[in-house]
């Protein structure tokens, strides 16, 4: 068995199948001054600078396309952040797969959003770090189960 | 004000406890998830856990926190992090975010600063971990109202 075909064993056919590169589309939502107001209030710090990370682009771009075949809980983030969003202003994010791996037997995607606002600014770029967990196959939070009884 | 950093520094640390109606309105905020598992215990055994666990952008959130603190727009205009989730965290939990810096250098002629960041529980166990990017701490924060607050 040759390395990508005990990837694919590994991570799944569905994975196996999601190509890198593949391109996740866009959304585009407004960041109303409320949302930033619940944000802040939620998460206790009256100037949060970017209430952006609640909006979790990269899953919500990835599930807009593999809801029903693919769970990704997030592992960890790589983010870049730019300019805090404007309150009120249109956001749209674009996304794409940026890679995928095996790691201690595991296999992961990596998604990655863009975020710019109406007027062109760049507000952040981040790449979710998700453990592949094909519906139907895998619980998407059974090795978190399995290693800390969770 | 924050002062300029040198190796070895650590950031002020940040504290909050986690609590179920923080871990279910995350979750609804800037956008609407519906019920998983981190709001719904049904959902949390749909998936393979006992009961509810914490998103790691809430962690991520309290990392961002102490990070305006200590680096002011220093962080928040070209701040990189990468951080990885370790450990679980539940309701109740009182999460820290620290912080250590462990190198200072020059980028495109620009001062920056590398740290070291975690947060950890009540327990000292740590939950989240990773390394950040970010310029010399600055007392301005150039972002304070423009999202409908007061500077």
């Amino acid at each position: 068995m040759n390395e990508s075909a005990a990837d694919a064993e590994i991570g799944g056919p569905v994975w196996a199948a999601i190509p890198i590169g593949d391109d996740l589309g866009s959304l585009d939502y407004v960041l109303t001054t409320k949302m930033v107001e619940d944000y802040r209030r939620v998460v206790g710090n009256p100037y949060a600078a970017y209430p952006t990370v609640a909006a979790r682009h990269p899953a919500n771009l990835f599930y807009r396309k593999y809801k029903a075949v693919m769970r990704v809980p997030n592992m960890g983030h790589d983010s870049e952040y730019f300019n805090p969003p404007v309150a009120d202003k249109r956001i749209t994010i674009q996304g794409r797969i940026a890679d995928k791996y095996i790691r201690r037997g595991q296999p992961y995607i990596i998604i990655e959003a863009v975020a710019t606002d109406e007027d062109g600014r760049l507000i952040e770029r981040s790449r979710l770090v998700g453990h592949a967990r094909q519906v139907g196959r895998d619980a998407a939070h059974g090795t978190i189960a399995q290693k800390w009884g969770a | 004000m924050p002062a300029t950093l040198k190796m070895d520094d650590r950031l002020e640390p940040i504290s909050h406890e986690v609590t179920d109606q923080m871990m279910v309105e995350f979750e609804k905020v800037v956008w609407d998830r519906g019920q998983n598992s981190h709001t719904d215990v049904k959902a949390a055994q749909a998936d393979g856990i006992t009961r509810t666990i914490a998103s790691g952008q809430n962690q991520m959130a309290f990392l961002h926190e102490m990070l305006e603190r200590n680096f002011g727009d220093g962080w928040v205009y070209g701040g990189k992090i990468s951080v990885r989730y370790i450990h679980p965290v539940h309701a109740g939990d009182v999460l820290t975010a620290n912080g250590v810096v462990t190198e200072v250098d020059e980028h495109g002629g620009s001062p920056r600063v590398t740290v070291q960041v975690w947060c950890e529980n009540q327990n000292g166990r740590k939950t989240s971990a990773g390394t950040v990017n970010a310029g010399q701490p600055s007392a301005r924060r150039s972002w304070i109202g423009t999202q409908g607050d007061t500077p």
